[in-house]
């Protein structure tokens, strides 16, 4: 059978990072996948040292949409590091609460996408409809529905009052009770089990290999978790479990985020218990300039481990930042998760590491032996892939 | 202080002696810097030692990162380690290559999570990994000019 290169991306105006994943197949099944990214390098640890610290912060939000709260929290945490800054309790606190209300929102995110990936259009409205309750409290605690810019050097913008507090929890119960509607959705319905049990396989010791973070890495059964590991904010006191999954798959994939939810929802019920009631929440002066140090961070970001690494010369502006996201990290056991698969399994492969799903908008199909272009659009892929799998009975 | 999080830095200092005499007069310096963060700087090419002597020895696979920093006459690189099992730890292992001839052997044999971080650094600093199997463009474009690396200090971004 004639070997067949798809190249899929790099194009997608609705959602952020652009890739390019050229994948070789045979008849329907994927060989080999080649990954070419870069195509939204905005340059910003460049844009990181031309800038002052308090410009910085609001720059490094900027990095992602979803994850905007990992990556200033980070960044502040790593700065004030390097520069020895000390951070009022509550703000930690309100730093936890804001990381795993944003983590809560983003799984739900994603398990609503993944749902559209698999044809699965009624979970989509009922989790994106949820979700919105998680987008109002962050609305609430922060001003703002997606870049909450929340922390400054040393700090937090916000408090976080009583009557908040009242309304979080109220938001947290009604969100516990629909996730674990979910769950028991995700172990009963077919049309899931059936689309993803056994698609996109990335075993154990690969995952390890290839350096997997986050819920892909936990999907394949790694105890992996930084909130665990090399604790921060207030993880080390709070309680919750660290989630994996042994079938390491994406059905394993979408059980481990789900049951995450359920653990975020205590640890913010966790951080209202034990919030100081008074106290500062940010220094009395701005902090512009940061003695000089250097300072690794790590941070359990929505989608793995999130790396920042800071190096202060006592100016106002960072020597140098350098700024790991956790896609970059998963990109790599992407050709090894698509491998051996179906044409049709590779939108929710891909989608099932969360990379900020970027590629499957326009699909160039290119027949190397008949030398036949022609181009799909991602509804009509998700549309053959839906007949694939009828015909298959796997649906 | 907090319940769980460890103060004491004593199996830091265990391992950073057992870096000291693997390495020997190849590690320049290593010191502890708080629980959790070894710090080790060796010669260009001892770095390969002392990864894979963690990999055998520690079972450490996974490469958090790879930061290049144009110090001036130099560019450092900085290997960000993550040690999976108890005592879990970061190790950073920092090697110095002129900046006129910055070149450095590849880790990718030794732990293939290094790929796309030192084709990273190759494009953004200049620096090349020699023995890496692939080291191609991976985030400037395609048409980004030969030789103009834009993480060093001396380049600017165009008004």
């Amino acid at each position: 059978m004639s070997l067949v290169r798809i190249p899929v991306g790099p194009q997608h105006p609705a959602l952020h990072e652009p890739e390019n994943f050229t994948i070789e197949v045979e008849g329907e099944t994927v060989v080999d996948v080649k990954v070419r990214i870069g195509y939204v390098h905005r340059g910003i640890e460049k844009g990181l040292e031309s800038r002052t610290y308090v410009q910085g912060i609001f720059l490094s939000g900027r990095i992602c949409g979803i994850c905007s709260n990992c990556h200033t929290t980070t960044y502040a945490m790593t700065v004030e590091e390097a520069g020895g800054i000390e951070v009022p309790e509550k703000a930690n606190y309100i730093r936890t609460i804001i990381s795993e209300l944003e983590r809560i929102h983003s799984h739900l995110l994603w398990l609503g996408a993944a749902g559209l990936e698999i044809g699965f259009e009624t979970m989509f409205m009922y989790v994106w409809r949820d979700r919105e309750v998680v987008m109002d409290l962050l609305e609430a605690i922060s001003g703002n529905r997606v870049n909450y810019a929340i922390n400054i050097v040393g700090g937090v913008r916000r408090d976080i009052t009583p009557e908040l507090a009242k309304e979080i929890r109220k938001g947290l119960d009604y969100l516990e009770e629909r996730t674990n509607y979910y769950k028991k959705l995700c172990f009963e319905e077919t049309t899931i089990r059936k689309r993803t049990e056994g698609v996109g396989v990335l075993d154990t010791v690969t995952a390890r290999k290839l350096g997997a973070v986050g819920p892909t890495a936990r999907g394949s059964n790694v105890k992996f978790d930084v909130r665990k590991d090399d604790p921060h904010l207030k993880y080390d006191e709070a309680e919750f479990e660290l989630i994996t999954w042994d079938t390491c798959d994406t059905f394993a994939r979408i059980v481990v985020r789900i049951l995450e939810v359920l653990e975020s929802i205590k640890i913010v019920r966790w951080c209202l218990d034990h919030m100081p009631k008074k106290g500062d929440i940010r220094p009395q002066k701005i902090i512009r300039r940061v003695p000089e140090g250097e300072a690794y961070g790590r941070f359990e970001c929505q989608r793995g481990e999130l790396v920042y690494f800071v190096k202060s010369d006592g100016s106002d502006k960072p020597y140098r930042v350098k700024v790991r996201t956790p896609t970059m990290a998963n990109i790599l056991s992407v050709p090894e998760l698509l491998k051996g698969g179906y044409i049709a399994d590779v939108p929710i492969a891909l989608a099932s590491i969360d990379p900020c799903f970027a590629c499957e908008d326009r699909i160039t199909f290119v027949d190397v032996e008949k030398e036949r272009k022609w181009t799909w659009t991602k509804e009509q892929l998700r549309k053959y892939a839906m007949e694939f799998n009828r015909r298959e009975g796997r649906w | 202080m907090s319940r769980r999080r460890r103060v004491s830095t004593k199996n830091e200092e265990k391992m950073l002696v057992e870096l000291k005499k693997e390495l020997g007069p190849q590690l320049i310096e290593g010191y502890v810097q708080r629980p959790r963060r070894i710090h080790i700087k060796v010669n260009p090419g001892a770095h390969r030692k002392a990864i894979e002597f963690m990999r055998d020895k520690w079972d450490v696979w996974h490469v958090s990162t790879i930061t290049g920093i144009d110090l001036g006459e130099k560019i450092e690189v900085i290997f960000h380690m993550w040690k999976f099992k108890e005592p879990q730890t970061a190790i950073l292992v920092r090697t110095e290559v002129p900046k006129s001839e910055p070149k450095l052997e590849t880790v990718t044999d030794i732990v293939p999570a290094s790929n796309f971080y030192e084709r990273e650094v190759h494009d953004l600093l200049g620096v090349v990994f020699e023995g890496h199997p692939n080291l191609e463009r991976i985030v400037l474009p395609d048409d980004w000019p030969e030789g103009v690396y834009p993480l060093r200090k001396d380049w600017q971004p165009p008004e």
